[in-house]
């Protein structure tokens, strides 16, 4: 007896939705808070001197249990960047935009955040840049308390493109 | 001195978007090559390691477990190791100590990606908790890096292309290899999309789907198999790891300290003083085009600040006199769960003789390099056509 | 094979849910508590070897914020399995066989209680395109062995329940324990099934934890402690996925790496004094005393077992560590540890460990 075989099955859809909790830490929790109050608050390793922004509980060179939260100007400047120049699923903004590593003033790890309000090509590195927050109403403690860097000088500055004008979706 | 362990057998699918298959029939078609390559039987592996990339790419938790029967695997040992990009390098190697301990004599290593299967944009772009979501893809990582390699060591901007072009027409002489481009040029990429800038379209890695298998065993057994198969195994002069933190002050992520290490203590097992004349050509991570000078530096091929001096000069071409990625490299084809196993596979094929058109000439021994995370993860060996 | 002995063990308490600590926090301590009994230094270890699994985290690639914790600078040398650390013990023995170092520390990760709801995340586990869009409830495979083996006669649920009541009732002396307490059996099969003919308390808990182990080569093993344990053999074997396929009143893949591991250790699992079992549900445990041989003189789970606390991926670590803490304190002499991954105990490990000699 012979069988006539179907059309293979080619996808089928098994969808996950898994939600999740997800735990900050105590160390964290100290630099998310400051976030909220439009702080940034750095510490230090007692003992090879080296601060952290954000701050793990311990060194990850010396695993000495880090000090006490000092604030931080929230200035630095840009160490290395790049420009997103296009667009891809899941994208939260419009390219082109840029993407820093910026040397905070007074730490010596770097942070990871776009810098607006400068054409992309005006952007080089050792730009002096500060932090923008979210309207205060918009505060969480989360580093998406600062909506973006951008330059110090405002004489650098460009208006924000329209899309990015109002608070991001 | 620690008993003599080779590469016997080495199996891969093709690079490519694959929806024709199961992920069980994708390890498999490779398992099954490698197997063939050394003339075993499934009943004659005595242990398995297995190397993918993060569960939540294709959505299969603890793929070992449905894939017992596509791997042979009922009854034997199944160790899934799992250390980011570099995964398949540190796979390799763990299924070499199962060999040197004693606690196996012929182990097959396998490695797959399957992203096609799930939504891999999803599980990239899920919120990592407490990071600021910046939305800037795999690239967005790499590309600072980048400039700061750029500006650090002065090379031209046309090494990134030339590179592109170098791994692609690589390609060409290898059916495996996912994208095949006979037409590429320095022209065509530098005129390709600017996606991460300054990393173009033409300069990145694609997304494969794949798989790739090697048979790793002691020495007697290597010599009685390349006995009977009439093909040669590729003998482990070296081999290590190395992991560093990921963030702390003052890290250097242009030439990260782990990957110095990790290739020293390589060289240093093998007897190697000065690789790049004692060696001939080099499998290497590679999933930007800037990479190529970057690692170079960083594992001792070329002096720091001096290793795109090597590309502009041809010597990484395959007419030069240490081709880099023969095979096409990551730039070419990137199931990033089997990537880093393809980079050690394909160091084997060359010093066994057997890869093909893309095969360089008088290799006698090879690189298979792999990297992960943000740099972080470093694994290596050398193999040698002799006996070490 | 070359001598390793277990110097050190530590492990953080079980808790239901962590909701303090993130995992570098939970894992600090316990590094340091099981590097301080050793009398080490973090640079006197040679290698690192976790566990941990990313279904349970949530994230891709999880495992590397605990590398913080470890301290990987300068650079070391290390690995991970995305499996339950005992995998990951297993792979630092081996590294201490080849003799480029004396000193390895293991660790496992394990948090159950991050997901919201286990019964979204386990089905991955299953057989993409025959089992996951099944969906089953994460206890129904457990289940069903448990029917399998009250069908086949081979025990009844007053047994489930005494294993219930021995577990807790022992874990009343162990700190780290999450669940221990004093039930009759007759109250424990008054409870309603999760998953017939399994109850609340035939099922291990969620939890939080993190345990550590370090290991080390012959005589730098006596040097760092007075009593080491010795790993004397350890092996873990895979059966088949598909649950159909197999007999699930069986554990053939556990005597098989018992048998592995009793070649290498010089004796079997029938001969040692304690066993530490990974009983994700109380039903196994007869299992896999049937499957190892187990007789009268062996006590089993004297920590309370994983059915007194379930870490996730530290669960088969810690049984590892319970079993060497038996031999260290003198209470043993021999003992064996088992660790599970998979449906329906699909992948088992087996370590004999020994005092002295």
């Amino acid at each position: 007896m012979s069988i006539e075989l179907p059309e293979p099955v080619r996808t089928i859809e098994a969808p996950f939705a898994m939600d999740y909790t997800y735990v900050a830490g105590v160390g964290r929790s100290l630099c998310l808070r400051g976030m909220a109050r439009k702080l940034f608050l750095a510490r230090t390793c007692p003992r090879c001197r080296m601060v952290y922004f954000p701050a793990p509980e311990q060194c990850a060179r010396c695993l000495a249990p880090l000090g006490e939260p000092v604030e931080l100007p929230g200035t630095g400047e840009i160490h290395t960047f790049c420009v997103v120049n296009f667009p891809f699923p899941g994208q939260l903004y419009q390219p082109p935009y840029v993407v820093a590593h910026i040397n905070l003033d007074g730490t010596g790890t770097t942070l990871m955040q776009r810098i607006m309000e400068i054409e992309p090509d005006q952007v080089a590195l050792g730009l002096a840049v500060e932090p923008v927050w979210v309207p205060d109403n918009e505060l969480e403690p989360s580093l998406a308390s600062v909506r973006y860097f951008r330059p110090r000088d405002p004489a650098l500055r460009s208006p924000l493109p329209d899309n990015e004008s109002g608070a991001h979706a | 001195m620690s008993p003599r362990v080779a590469v016997v057998g080495v199996g891969q699918s093709k690079q490519a978007k694959q929806r024709e298959v199961t992920i069980a029939a994708l390890v498999r078609e490779s398992v099954g090559r490698a197997l063939s390559d050394a003339q075993l039987e499934f009943g004659q592996i005595d242990a398995i390691v297995l190397s993918k990339t993060p569960d939540l790419f294709d959505g299969v938790m603890q793929p070992e477990l449905y894939l017992a029967d596509a791997l042979g695997a009922r009854n034997l040992p199944v160790t899934r190791v799992f250390t980011g990009g570099s995964v398949g390098g540190h796979a390799a190697i763990h299924g070499t100590h199962l060999v040197t301990s004693g606690l196996a004599n012929r182990v097959l290593v396998v490695g797959y990606s399957k992203e096609s299967e799930g939504n891999f944009t999803w599980a990239l772009s899920r919120p990592l908790p407490f990071n600021v979501s910046l939305g800037a893809g795999a690239g967005g990582h790499f590309a600072p890096v980048i400039r700061d390699y750029i500006r650090r060591s002065g090379a031209p901007e046309h090494i990134g292309w030339q590179v592109a072009v170098n791994h692609r027409l690589n390609a060409l002489r290898n059916p495996y290899a996912h994208l095949h481009l006979p037409d590429i040029t320095v022209d065509k990429v530098r005129a390709s999309p600017m996606l991460w800038d300054p990393v173009r379209f033409l300069e990145s890695c694609p997304t494969s789907d794949g798989s790739a298998a090697i048979v790793v065993t002691g020495e007697d057994e290597a010599t009685r198999i390349s006995a009977a198969t009439g093909r040669p195994p590729a003998w482990v002069h070296g081999s290590a790891w190395r992991t560093e933190t990921g963030h702390f002050a003052g890290r250097d992520e242009v030439n990260p300290r782990a990957g110095v290490e990790c290739a020293a203590e390589t060289y240093a097992q093998a007897g190697i003083a000065d690789p790049v004349r004692e060696l001939d050509a080099a499998e290497l991570y590679i999933p930007f085009s800037w990479y190529e000078p970057i690692w170079l530096e960083n594992i001792g091929l070329a002096e720091t600040g001096r290793g795109w001096e090597m590309t502009d000069q041809g010597r990484t071409a395959a007419d030069g006199d240490f081709p880099v990625n023969p095979s096409g490299g990551v730039l070419s084809g990137n199931p990033t769960g089997a990537t880093g196993l393809v980079r050690f596979a394909e160091a084997a094929q060359q010093v066994r003789g057997l890869a093909g058109e893309h095969q360089v000439d008088r290799a006698r021994r090879v690189i298979g390099h792999a990297m992960g995370g943000a740099s972080q993860f470093h694994a290596m060996w050398v193999v040698g056509a002799d006996k070490p | 094979m070359r001598e390793v002995g277990i110097v050190a063990f530590a492990q953080s308490r079980c808790l239901a849910a962590n909701r303090r600590d993130d995992m570098a926090d939970i894992l600090a301590p316990v590094i340091a508590s099981a590097v301080a009994e050793a009398g080490l230094e973090r640079g006197d270890i040679d290698f690192f070897c976790s566990g941990s699994h990313d279904f349970y985290e949530g994230r891709t690639f999880a495992y590397i914020e605990s590398l913080d914790t470890v301290g990987a600078w300068p650079p070391i040398s290390e690995s991970h399995v995305e499996m339950d650390a005992a995998w990951a013990a297993h792979e630092a023995w081996t590294w201490l066989q080849l003799g480029e170092g004396e000193v390895a520390l293991v660790y496992g990760i394990g948090r159950g209680s991050l997901a919201a709801d286990l019964d979204q995340v386990m089905p991955a586990m299953l057989d993409p395109y025959y089992l996951t869009p099944l969906r089953p409830h994460r206890h129904a495979l457990a289940g069903l062995q448990a029917r399998a083996l009250l069908d086949a006669g081979a025990i009844g649920e007053p047994d489930l329940a005494a294993t219930v009541a021995a577990s807790l009732a022992a874990a009343r002396e162990n700190e780290f324990a999450q669940r221990s307490g004093v039930h009759s059996v007759e109250d424990l099969l008054a409870a309603p099934y999760v998953s017939a003919p399994l109850r609340e308390l035939d099922i291990a808990p969620i939890g939080d934890a993190a345990a550590v182990l370090i290991l080390a080569a012959g005589d730098r093993a006596r040097e760092l402690c007075a009593r080491p344990v010795w790993v004397r053999g350890i092996d873990h074997r895979m059966d088949t996925h598909y649950p159909g396929n197999r007999d699930l009143t069986r554990a053939d893949t556990v005597t098989i790496a018992a048998g592995r591991a009793a070649e290498l250790a010089g004796f079997s699992a029938a001969e040692v004094d304690v066993a530490e079992l990974h009983t994700e549900y109380s039903h196994v445990q007869p299992l896999l005393a049937n499957a190892l041989g187990l007789g009268a003189r062996t006590t089993v789970n004297p920590s309370g077992g994983p059915l007194a606390g379930n870490p996730a991926t530290a669960t088969g670590l810690i049984r590892i560590g319970e079993a060497a803490a038996r031999i260290r304190e003198g209470s043993a002499d021999r003992a064996l540890a088992h660790a599970t991954s998979g449906p329906a105990l699909q992948q088992n490990l087996i370590c004999l460990l020994e005092g002295a000699a």
